[in-house]
């Protein structure tokens, strides 16, 4: 074996070890990020899965036909979430139609309101503010009050 | 040619052994130690436990036991804390504050009926110096449920006089706290649509309801003097529908308003007590 030969196969051999004696090339590998705003709140529930009764079917169909034929067509407008008509289809079912329809018709005045939205309800971290219909029902016990200054995470 | 050799030899083996070559026991007690209190001190609590942690299995130590506890109130993490505390003997120069602390984890877990029974059965008997201090705490936890107050006198008694007022104030607050009828809500709305949500404070959704109300009413009249039924009629629906809205929503915003003070009181109340450090002192471990 000629003296170049030695040299050649002794550097293949030790620069190896130098360069790869640090492996933990992995965790600084680019991650996919997706930068898209996560907007996972199920405001577009078309399912009759809780239905009890012929007056829920009633709200659920209202509520699919207006998001089929209106809302999806003009845009996600409403500044709640839930929006107006999940509103009016959750609060429908958490209590019965009557209230519900009472529930909605109160919330769309509120929707009304342009005035310091911000200092009354706290936001969504999509933008939108939160309103859920637990603080509506008149059940003392599932009202659980969020300052303002909170941020939800959906 | 053969220098030439070594030497690349020599320069390529050497880097990558020598970093390797420091004889130091990192796993010795006193750097397990030295690098579990760093962690402390950085609040890196949760790693500082592990270490702290590995020490107790050779070595029982109560300034370790006690920091574990620390470190785990440090990170809410109050039930782990308090079994810590509990696991104090007598004999430890940190009994006293260990049964203190044993109280605060108690009280942060907010379970006010097991807080006042372990105050009353195990931290009142034991003779600990801070009796005065888990006091105030026993005291203050009356603030924050629905269960009969002790007398003011009787509730501010352990305070110090600077601290009197504020604690006075809350018990003023608590006696009598700014709530609203959501019935006188419901009746000011039915009378005057609005009224009611402007007499809970929300002011603007107020005169929006009377605003929405008053239009579709007049819409419906005017309708009606025009002999337009059809329109009349559901303009009147439309009225109808956004009064009892109103009215119902009125009763909906008492209820809220009043869970907003309560919120506001008790968030107050653990303001006041993180200030005071719920009444512990403060330690020097980081000095």
């Amino acid at each position: 074996m000629s003296k170049t030969t030695k040299i050649l196969f002794m550097l293949l051999v030790l620069f190896p070890l130098s360069v790869f004696s640090q492996t933990d090339w992995i965790k600084w590998e680019k991650a996919d990020y997706d930068y898209r705003k996560p907007n996972n709140y199920r405001h577009r529930d078309f399912s009759y899965e809780n239905d009890s009764s012929a007056a829920q079917y009633v709200v659920q169909t209202t509520a699919n036909a207006y998001w089929y034929f209106v809302s999806d067509l003009d845009g996600n407008n409403c500044p709640f979430r839930p929006s107006c008509s999940a509103f009016f289809v959750e609060s429908s079912k958490q209590t019965n139609v009557f209230q519900g329809t009472l529930m909605f018709f109160d919330r769309f005045t509120r929707d009304f309101n342009l005035y310091k939205r911000h200092e009354h309800y706290p936001k969504v971290s999509n933008g939108y503010y939160y309103d859920p219909v637990s603080l509506y029902t008149l059940d003392k016990s599932k009202i659980k009050y969020i300052s303002p200054s909170v941020l939800i995470e959906q | 040619m053969n220098i030439a050799l070594l030497l690349s030899i020599t320069l390529l083996l050497i880097p990558p052994h020598y970093p390797q070559s420091e004889n130091i026991d990192f796993n010795s007690p006193a750097n397990i130690r030295s690098f579990a209190d760093y962690l402390y001190c950085e609040k890196d609590y949760l790693r500082a436990v592990f270490e702290y942690d590995r020490l107790i299995e050779s070595q029982i130590n109560d300034t370790l036991m006690f920091k574990i506890g620390l470190s785990y109130s440090y990170m809410s993490d109050y039930l782990s804390a308090a079994n810590k505390f509990d696991l104090t003997p007598p004999s430890s120069a940190f009994f006293n504050l260990s049964k203190l602390e044993w109280l605060k984890a108690k009280f942060l877990l907010k379970d006010y009926q097991r807080f006042q029974l372990s105050y009353q059965n195990q931290f009142v008997s034991e003779n600990n110096k801070y009796q005065n201090k888990g006091q105030k705490l026993f005291n203050f936890s009356y603030l924050f449920t629905d269960e009969t107050l002790p007398s003011k006198e009787e509730l501010i008694s352990p305070f110090e006089k600077t601290e009197k007022m504020e604690v006075s104030n809350f018990y003023d607050w608590k006696v009598d706290p700014p709530y609203k009828s959501s019935t006188v809500a419901g009746i000011m709305s039915a009378i005057i649509p609005g009224s009611g949500k402007v007499y809970v404070g929300e002011v603007s959704d107020g005169v929006v309801a009377f605003l929405v109300t008053g239009i579709l009413v007049f819409l419906a009249s005017d309708n009606f003097q025009a002999e337009h039924t059809t329109r009349a009629w559901i303009f009147t629906g439309l009225a109808a529908l956004f009064y009892s809205g109103n009215v119902y929503g009125s009763v909906a915003a008492a209820q809220v308003h009043n869970a907003k003070i309560t919120f506001e009181f008790n968030e107050s109340m653990n303001i006041y007590l993180q200030k005071n450090n719920y009444f512990i002192p403060t330690y020097d471990f980081c000095k």
